[in-house]
């Protein structure tokens, strides 16, 4: 996955929740969002991303809450979340460099 | 029950017995056979003369006298392209064909009782069983007349039956599911109401049939020492025989489960030119030593279970739930019970839990069984109504849509309440495209009424809607099911390429890009590509279980299709586990769709004993190795393999007899002991592989640390550790895989060396006889020569990059061993 597919199809801007969301709020918002696109309800078929919106999908909702129900693979999307989130993204976002993404979440890098 | 309620069906449909349950988001109803064998219907069918078709008790009770045309124990056969055959009647039927006999008489059980003919249900497989296997029981049910089923696995089913009938949350739980056909052990975990598969295992030819079996065996023994006469499996003279000898063993491990001896006597069983009777007494205390190697081969596959999860030792799960028939073996129970050092769940029937289980599963998947014609028409403005019929969550999402446009103007709020009275929802402002999400407040472990109400824009109201009245469930359910075994294609160098993880929830679908390994012209009429998809956990395609297979026929291709092209592959899952596969050549925009054929080998079992033969050479070889070499923990490893050699031979001898179940037993056996064997190789390889990982690290270390990028550097650092925690765990495969990693990113470096890539198009001339096109090749070579003389650095890269890509292929023996597997 490339540094620009973990912040857009980052679970937590899928689902539309908070990175600190617990484990019963993920799920209740999985089933929300899949009811609501059975629906076709217009005000779920998009999300924002600090890169903009995407479209959400069945498939995309299914696959972030089965990402986050996994502790390890959570820590990882939190992290990207937080990359994405924190430096308020200026016009021209670039896609933050692998080196830079350990560092920040707290890998040793060099360079 | 009246039909204006929603039932949920679940049904187990069981090796031996078959079950069904009814649930109406308040009680479970077990459906009682309309022919009097209480709560469970034999899976058992038989054919007459005339073509007419008999199932359940009647069929069972007529084994004896008309055993050619009466056949149990074929979901054992389920998926293959094994056929049964009816003499009397001269015919042939699918297992799947039999099974869907099996379902058509439960379906109209269930209606006799609830006067609802189901549409939908959900049905219990084994968590074992592969793709095939699976689809073929959903086509089962699709001939019994079902609109639509959902699979579930059995574990998880019994798992859900426990959870929702436990008052708390239990924590983690261990299903012992003994069948009569397969053994599956299940670690499940219920944490705020919500059930998590942690992990299965199993050995899906494993049952209450062997203990049967040992007991035929003992039978035996006696025989030839009262009587001088040696029974033979695979003499088909002696198939009759031995039927009557397992119809007696079944009744004697029955009655030796109540009472401490059993007595058996046959008059006379049934040999050709000669009467010989069989009059015996077998004691609890024989039968108990008969099953014991039985009995411990379930108790390791838990340990494994348990051991690969971190949890050892007795105590180590909080509660044991106990499946299937033989379960109720005293042996049995007692051992268990010893080994895992937890107490059995209470006041659960081993014969009906995942029946029961899968009726709720029904529910929490709004599966309801009046099928898509039941929606009640009502007065009031039509409302379209998404929420879970049975929830975990105390605070569920009820999701709607006005459906026509008209009440979209009338109706502006949405209000919910429940009709006990106690909780009703704010005014919930209707969207402009007329949709509302409400959130609502269960009580819990309850069915729960919900009222929904319009009201008007000036607040006029409550105004009609229809449906009125709903009802959702509170109580334990569970996620979406997850894939009991990886799915992923077999590449040419006998490797895979994994789309999917077991554990995975499904459905799922996934996008790789493949390369082919050869030329596909549309010239030539034979020529095909072929992708197979296989299922397992191996990192090697020989031993995962082909499963089905895209064919790209070379006719069908507009122009000729290179070595290399890319090649995406689409594999999709969805929730009964039904596979479709897709492959697309980007290139000219070619789909060739869902030509995944799910295909399971027909055994053949004169095939079956060279190939047990060169595997007890192999055997032998590495275990004169691991002699040498002091390898303790690969001669552990190759002698559980000799041990299940040895079961192989058996189940051969009674397939070329006739037993077409043993002939696909014998043939997992083989392919679990090969894995075994490599298991071995690897264990006793370790010390070369530990010293190749390490030099192998120093050499690319230094080119990396000399041209590499500061991410190269990073990436070696990390792979480092990884590789070092993979060499501390003696983890072969993960060690393989970073010193692969280490050696591709030190290969980066050293290309930037100075006169790297001139050495290597020297190389590459040395090689070129081996080349898949040395004409190209040639031309290659002489671009890269006066590459040189111009120095035309970019010029040189591409010319070798292009005969890397011409290099010598796989070889035809590893081919054979990835499915002949057209990609790479």
């Amino acid at each position: 996955m490339n540094p620009r597919e973990r912040v857009v199809d980052n679970p937590f801007f899928v689902l539309g929740v908070a990175r600190d969301a617990a484990r019963p709020d993920i799920e209740r918002a999985a089933q929300r969002l899949l009811a609501e696109l059975s629906i076709g309800r217009q005000s779920a078929l998009a999300y924002s991303t600090p890169l903009g919106p995407a479209q959400r999908t069945e498939d995309k909702v299914r696959a972030a809450a089965a990402e986050l129900r996994d502790p390890a693979k959570r820590l990882v999307h939190e992290a990207w979340a937080t990359l994405a989130a924190e430096p308020t993204p200026a016009p021209g976002f670039e896609p933050i460099s692998w080196p830079l993404a350990l560092r920040l979440i707290g890998g040793k890098a060099e360079g | 029950m009246s039909s204006k309620r929603s039932i949920f069906v679940g049904i187990d449909l069981g090796t031996t017995n078959s079950a069904a349950a009814v649930f109406d988001g308040e009680r479970v109803q077990l459906i009682r056979s309309a022919q009097g064998s209480g709560l469970l219907t034999p899976s058992v069918v038989r054919i007459d003369a005339r073509g007419k078709v008999t199932v359940g008790e009647r069929a069972r009770r007529l084994v004896d006298q008309d055993p050619d045309n009466v056949k149990s124990e074929f979901k054992r056969m389920m998926g293959s392209q094994q056929t049964i055959a009816f003499p009397a009647a001269g015919l042939v039927r699918k297992p799947e064909e039999l099974a869907a006999e099996v379902l058509r008489s439960i379906r109209e059980d269930v209606k006799a009782q609830t006067g609802i003919l189901p549409e939908t249900a959900v049905i219990g497989v084994p968590a074992l069983f592969e793709l095939p296997q699976t689809a073929a029981t959903s086509e089962a049910a699709r001939l019994a007349g079902f609109e639509r089923v959902e699979i579930i696995q059995e574990p998880v089913a019994s798992g859900l039956g426990a959870g929702f009938r436990a008052a708390e949350d239990v924590g983690s739980f261990l299903v012992y599911d003994l069948g009569g056909g397969t053994f599956d052990v299940s670690l499940l975990e219920a944490r705020e109401g919500l059930l998590r598969v942690v992990g299965h295992d199993g050995d899906n030819f494993l049952g209450g049939r062997d203990f049967d079996a040992a007991l035929v065996d003992h039978f035996i023994e006696l025989i030839r020492a009262q009587s001088g006469v040696t029974l033979q499996r695979d003499n088909p003279a002696h198939a009759h025989a031995f039927r009557r000898l397992r119809v007696a063993a079944e009744d004697a491990k029955i009655e030796l489960s109540r009472s401490t001896e059993a007595d058996v006597f046959i008059a006379d069983i049934g040999l050709q030119g000669q009467s010989v009777a069989l009059s015996a007494s077998v004691e609890r205390a024989t039968f108990e030593s008969l099953v014991a190697p039985l009995i411990e081969r379930t108790i390791t596959i838990c340990e494994r279970l348990l051991q690969s999860h971190g949890l050892v030792g007795a105590g180590s799960v909080g509660n044991v739930v106990l499946v299937g028939g033989p379960t109720s073996i005293p042996a049995l129970r007692a051992r268990v019970a010893q080994a895992l050092g937890a107490p059995f769940g209470e006041g659960l029937d081993a014969m009906t839990l995942v029946a029961e289980g899968a009726a709720y599963y029904a529910a929490s998947s709004g599966l309801d069984a009046r099928g898509s014609g039941a929606k009640e028409a009502g007065a009031g403005a039509p409302v379209w109504l998404q929420f879970p019929a049975m929830s975990s969550d105390l605070n569920p999402f009820v999701v709607g849509k006005l459906v026509e446009a008209s009440s979209r103007e009338r109706i502006s709020h949405v209000v919910i309440s429940r009709t006990d009275g106690g909780w009703a929802s704010a005014r919930e402002v209707v969207d402009p495209d007329g949709t509302f999400a409400i959130m609502t407040n269960l009580v819990a472990r309850r069915p729960n009424t919900l009222r929904i109400e319009g009201y008007a824009p000036n607040g006029d109201g409550p105004l009609l809607l229809a449906p009125s009245e709903f009802v959702i469930v509170h109580g334990v359910t569970l996620g979406d099911p997850p894939l009991a075994r990886s799915v992923g294609v077999a590449l040419a160098n006998n490797g895979v390429r994994v789309f999917f993880d077991r554990g995975s929830p499904l459905p799922m679908r996934r996008t790789f890009a493949v390369r082919t390994v050869e030329t596909l012209s549309p010239a030539d009429p034979e020529g095909s590509l072929r992708i197979p998809v296989v299922q397992g956990e191996f990192p090697y395609a020989h031993l995962c279980r082909l499963v089905g297979a895209i064919e790209i026929k070379a006719s069908s291709l507009k122009s000729p299709l290179p070595v290399d092209s890319l090649i995406e592959v689409t594999i999709e899952l969805d929730r009964g586990g039904r596979l479709a596969a897709s492959g697309c050549i980007p290139s000219t925009g070619d789909v060739f769709g869902h030509v995944a054929q799910l295909i399971t080998g027909k055994v053949v079992p004169s095939e079956l004993a060279p190939r047990i033969e060169e595997l007890r050479t192999r055997l032998r070889d590495t275990r004169t190795k691991a002699f040498k070499h002091k390898a303790q923990k690969a001669i552990t490893v190759l002698s559980s393999a000799e041990a299940m050699l040895d079961d192989c031979a058996i189940a051969t001898q009674r397939a070329q007899g006739g037993d077409q179940d043993a002939g696909e037993r014998a043939q997992r056996l083989l392919i679990d002991a090969d894995a075994l064997i490599a298991e071995g190789e690897g264990e006793i390889a370790w010390p070369d592989l530990d010293e190749r990982a390490r030099s192998g690290l120093t050499r690319w270390a230094g080119w990396i640390a000399e041209y590499g990028t500061a991410i190269e550097r990073q990436a070696l650092e990390e792979t480092t550790r990884a590789m070092e925690k993979a060499s501390l765990a003696r983890n072969a495969r993960e060690v393989r895989h970073h010193l692969a990693t280490i050696a591709h990113l030190g290969n980066a470096a050293a290309m930037r060396s100075e006169g790297a890539w001139e050495s290597e198009l020297d190389y590459q001339i040395s090689q070129i006889t081996k080349s898949r096109d040395p004409k190209a090749a040639a031309k290659l070579v002489a671009e890269g020569q006066r590459a040189i003389q111009v120095r035309d650095k970019a010029a040189l890269e591409a010319a070798v990059r292009g005969l890397w890509e011409l290099a010598p292929g796989t070889s035809d023996k590893t081919r054979g061993l990835g499915h002949w597997s057209g990609v790479t």
